[in-house]
């Protein structure tokens, strides 16, 4: 009984080890930070080329677009703190002035370039599965 | 009427109480009254449930809107189906719709059982009790639908958000709750069966019907929550990982592995202590699922909002439920214990065991990647998020080996499979799985995990049809039938095996489907009119921009030709909606071009009236549909594993010549009988002719300036009366009224003459409905099967009398029942 015990002891915890090696190394590859704009600002330096998610709200009057292009220039803000974002692609409707966005990204020495962007809707769901406009 | 409906909450409440403490009393005291009163307070409550859901019907349908739910959820522009199902468009509704479809389906549970299983049913009674009062009791303190406004009445709803206004987004909530309320049965027995320790495979028996019942609705819940994305969403998908897709997806995976693990326990009484956690742990999934996307602990593009106190009483809730759920399985451990030990690692047993680990593992990894924001805050103080990527690059792996053991499992033999039998099951389906594979190298497939995909399931289904031939052939030999009739024998004979075989056809389709998603592409452009954009082999031409209004709301919609080696294949109408008072909210209304190898699908989510401008994103989707034709066989499979036991009796031996062809005819007509229809819709038959014409009118665009440069309907026109495009094209319409023609005709009629960017609503399309319209009569044909079988075998030996298939005697079926044991 207790050689049966070890034995299944054992191979658990080797399994438990190598998924743990695994979830780890593959985490590493696909976690992204989860910021708001205030806690970036302060500290450009340490963001710098990490993979990162900034949540903000869109500053009144900064949305600017390239004529016939789906460039997008705009700066985010949370609580006094401001920043430049950068987004090439098609916008949910509900990105407009003050609206609350989700930018998912790299953060460079311009400003935070996103490769993709969430916007929640300012008059904010609560039905039952009503879903955010995703991209 | 909203006090009416609150003080039936409470009542159901205090009756629900009374149930749980009689039921116990009456099973603790052998009281055969107390547990009678206990059943009969069980169905009270259902009655009172069904009575409150009718109150908040009607205030829904009579426009109540002083009930804050009423007014939230629904307005009285809303089309009736849309009243009707507002019901459980929120969260307070969603959770009465809940307990209202768990009292029922108690009811109809305990009824089933009632006598069978007469030491059980108390405590089931017990259980299922307690779970309703805790949502009760959610519903009286905090979270009540009947809830009204204090001060000032509204006079108009806020209307339901427009993005559920859709066919399957109506359907799928309750099909979703179905499957988690299902799967509270299998719990309250399991529960049962450890309290009163009458732990033999009984409670199994009693509930193996209610699980798959249970997990029927939850694929189908999942299978309509995937459309809904794929066709309203408008990203180009089906899934993608979101915590509130992951919440209906955790218990199914419990849910296939008790469904399999059951089995063990039947057959070699292995495997106990797993499956009574197992029903422990699918239970809670549906309830942490619940949990995890209303109570706001998860962020999720779905934005809910934060509720602490919900929160709370959930947490209490899970956590009460799960110590006395797993108390219960220790304190009875010595009853647990396993009849058989494993023998051999070559064998079904451990075949059905990995595949359990595997469902499991699946679950727990699904479970941690959707709570790792969450846990990453609490533990690091940093929210770290996890894409889709993440998720895919471990559910592949884990996916393709679970397909693999689809095709593994049935070819091993209970106890030990020894070499010879090995080489002689494995041959054949390893064979398919190779031609496959090196097909789709040979195809140029570069991408290993969609070729791997490809070549199991080759495998999958190789084994599958091995098992059917074998099986068929053993039949044919002993009864002396044709091979037709002794497969539908041979499934009628054993209705879980074979139905589960579909199933496992089933999900090759699906992996089918989801490999293809590996091919996908993407394309997104500005398009002025005129202008084209390529994609793969298809070339899409921007016509024009319209603007129509139908009353409700708003719609602005792109008329594009699709080019494929510069010949036009369809014309695809993109749009967005601005249903009225959600004008900030439009809804992007996808167009697709569906076919079998794929789906061209195109989105246009932003446009500019004033240049008639449109930004278009396209994406082509291979095999998609296989995903959507995988549910259906997959709920076909279930429906034959759900049969009652007489429904195949007619092809079971006695079987008359005339009806045996008529069998095969009747077959034969349910599988054309749906794609007869698909033809068929679209033609609609004629109706009021004002109605009519003024419905034409609001389809027909004015096409004054020649070219209907204005674009708007031809009711709308703002250029009448002066118009020479309005007189011409009434004066047509009328005509073509007089003559009798119906809508399509006209429709078509005005087509050939304009073109067309004739019509303000493009044909096709939108009409869901249709699009299930054949599954339903692949239902009822499947339905009207089984009610002639029954028929045909209750009257066999009239029918039969001097049929050579009388000479069938019972020992011949014993021995065929020993030959196709042999096979298993």
């Amino acid at each position: 009984m207790s050689h049966k015990a070890a034995k299944i002891g054992v191979t658990s915890l080797v399994l438990a080890t190598v998924f743990g090696v695994l979830l780890y190394t593959t985490l590493g590859e696909s976690m992204q930070y989860y910021k708001y704009v205030d806690e970036v600002v302060g500290s450009q330096g340490d963001w710098t080329g990490k993979k990162l998610q900034v949540h903000g709200y869109v500053v009144p009057g900064s949305i600017g677009k390239k004529r016939d292009r789906l460039e997008y220039r705009f700066d985010i803000q949370r609580n006094g703190k401001t920043m430049r974002a950068f987004y090439t692609g098609i916008v949910p409707d509900t990105f407009k002035d003050d609206s609350e966005v989700v930018l998912t990204g790299m953060l460079t020495k311009d400003g935070f370039m996103a490769n993709d962007l969430t916007a929640k809707c300012p008059s904010k769901y609560d039905e039952a599965t009503g879903p955010a406009v995703k991209r | 009427m909203s006090s009416l409906g609150y003080y039936l909450l409470l009542a159901a409440f205090v009756v629900g109480a009374y149930a749980t403490a009689i039921s116990v009393a009456g099973a603790r005291r052998r009281s055969r009254p107390l547990i009678e009163s206990g059943i009969g307070a069980f169905y009270l409550l259902a009655a009172i449930m069904t009575a409150a859901s009718s109150v908040i019907v009607y205030a829904f349908l009579t426009g109540d809107y002083s009930i804050r739910y009423v007014q939230r959820y629904s307005d009285s522009a809303q089309p009736l189906f849309y009243k009707l199902t507002s019901y459980w468009g929120g969260l307070d509704g969603s959770i009465m719709f809940w307990v209202f479809l768990l009292s029922i389906f108690g009811s109809a549970a305990i009824y089933v059982n009632r006598e069978r299983h007469r030491e059980l049913i108390p405590y089931v009674v017990a259980i299922i009790s307690g779970v309703e009062m805790f949502f009760l009791l959610l519903m009286v303190v905090h979270n009540n639908p009947f809830e009204t406004y204090l001060t000032q009445n509204p006079t108009d709803g806020a209307g339901l958000n427009p993005l559920l206004q859709n066919f399957y987004m109506v359907i799928h909530p309750p099909t979703m709750y179905l499957g988690f309320v299902g799967l509270t049965i299998p719990y309250a027995f399991g529960m049962a069966a450890l309290i009163t320790g009458y732990l033999d495979d009984s409670w199994l028996r009693a509930v193996r019907r209610w699980t798959m019942f249970a997990w029927l609705f939850l694929s189908i819940g999942l299978g309509l929550g995937m459309i809904w994305a794929y066709e309203e969403l408008g990203w180009g998908g089906y899934w993608m990982w979101d915590p509130v897709e992951n919440a209906g997806l955790l218990p199914w995976f419990t849910a296939t592995a008790f469904l399999h693990s059951v089995m063990v326990q039947e057959r070699r009484g292995m495997l106990r202590v797993w499956n009574v956690s197992l029903v422990i742990v699918t239970f809670f999934l549906t309830l942490f699922g619940t949990f995890m996307t209303r109570s706001g602990i998860v962020q999720s593009v779905h934005s809910f909002g934060q509720d602490p106190v919900l929160t709370r009483m959930f947490t209490v809730f899970m956590v009460s439920m799960l110590i006395f759920s797993f108390g219960f399985v220790i304190y009875r451990m010595p009853l647990l214990r396993a009849r058989n030990e494993l023998d051999s690692w070559l064998s079904r047993e451990a075949a059905f065991l990995f595949n359990n680990w595997i469902l499991l593992f699946c679950a727990l990894f699904v479970l941690f990647a959707t709570m790792f924001p969450t846990l990453s805050e609490a533990i690091t103080g940093e929210r770290i998020t996890v894409g889709p990527p993440f998720f895919n690059q471990w559910m592949i792996p884990i996916g393709l080996t679970l397909l693999l053991l689809t095709g593994i499992g049935p070819l091993l033999a209970w106890r030990k499979s020894t070499i010879v039998n090995l080489r002689d099951q494995f041959l054949f389906p390893t064979l398919c799985g190779l031609l496959i594979g090196g097909g789709t190298i040979a195809l140029g497939v570069r991408l290993w995990s969609s070729g791997l995909c490809f070549a199991f399931g080759g495998f999958v289904v190789g084994t599958i049809t091995q098992e059917f031939w074998r099986g068929a052939r053993v039949r044919q030999q002993t009864t002396g039938t044709d091979l037709f009739t002794a497969l539908i024998g041979l499934v009628g004979r054993n209705k879980r095996r074979y139905g589960g075989y579909i199933i496992h056809v089933a999900i090759v389709l699906l992996f089918l489907g989801f490999a293809g998603g590996g091919f996908k592409h993407e394309e997104s452009a500005l398009l002025k009119p005129g202008e084209e954009v390529r994609i793969g082999d298809y070339v899409i031409r921007h016509d024009s921009l319209a603007v129509t209004d139908d009353g409700r709301k708003q719609m602005v919609t792109a008329n594009m030709t699709v080019l494929r080696n510069g010949v036009e294949l369809t014309k695809l109408y993109p749009a967005r909606w601005f249903f009225r008072k959600h004008e900030d909210q439009p809804t992007t209304e996808v167009a697709i071009r569906r076919s079998i190898a794929e789906d061209l699908y195109v989105v246009m989510p932003q446009f500019d009236a004033s240049q008639q401008s449109a930004n278009v994103e396209i994406t082509v989707n291979p095999l998609v549909n296989w995903v959507w034709i995988g549910f259906g066989l997959l709920a076909f499979g279930t429906l034959i594993a759900l049969l009652p036991e007489t429904a195949f009796a007619f092809a079971i031996g006695r079987v008359p010549d005339a009806a045996r062809t008529a069998t095969a005819s009747l077959l034969l007509l349910a599988i054309v009988l749906p794609a007869a229809v698909q033809a068929q819709d679209g033609s609609s038959g004629r109706t009021n002719k004002t109605a009519m014409q003024r419905d034409i009118e609001g389809k027909v665009i004015c096409m004054c300036g020649s070219s209907g440069c204005v674009r708007s309907p031809l009711n709308n026109c703002p250029m009448r009366p002066a118009c020479h495009g309005y007189d011409g094209q009434t004066a047509q319409l009328q005509k073509l009224l007089n003559e009798g023609k119906g809508q399509d005709d006209i429709l078509t009629a005005f087509v050939k003459e304009y073109g067309t960017a004739v019509l303000a609503i493009p044909r096709g399309g939108f009409n869901s409905l249709s699009w299930l319209l054949p599954y339903g009569l692949a239902g009822l044909g499947l339905l009207i099967l089984v009610v002639t079988a029954r028929r045909w075998s209750t009257q066999p030996a009239a029918a039969a009398a001097g049929n050579a298939d009388m000479t069938v005697d019972p020992t011949i079926d014993a021995r065929l029942d020993d030959e196709l044991r042999d096979l298993d």
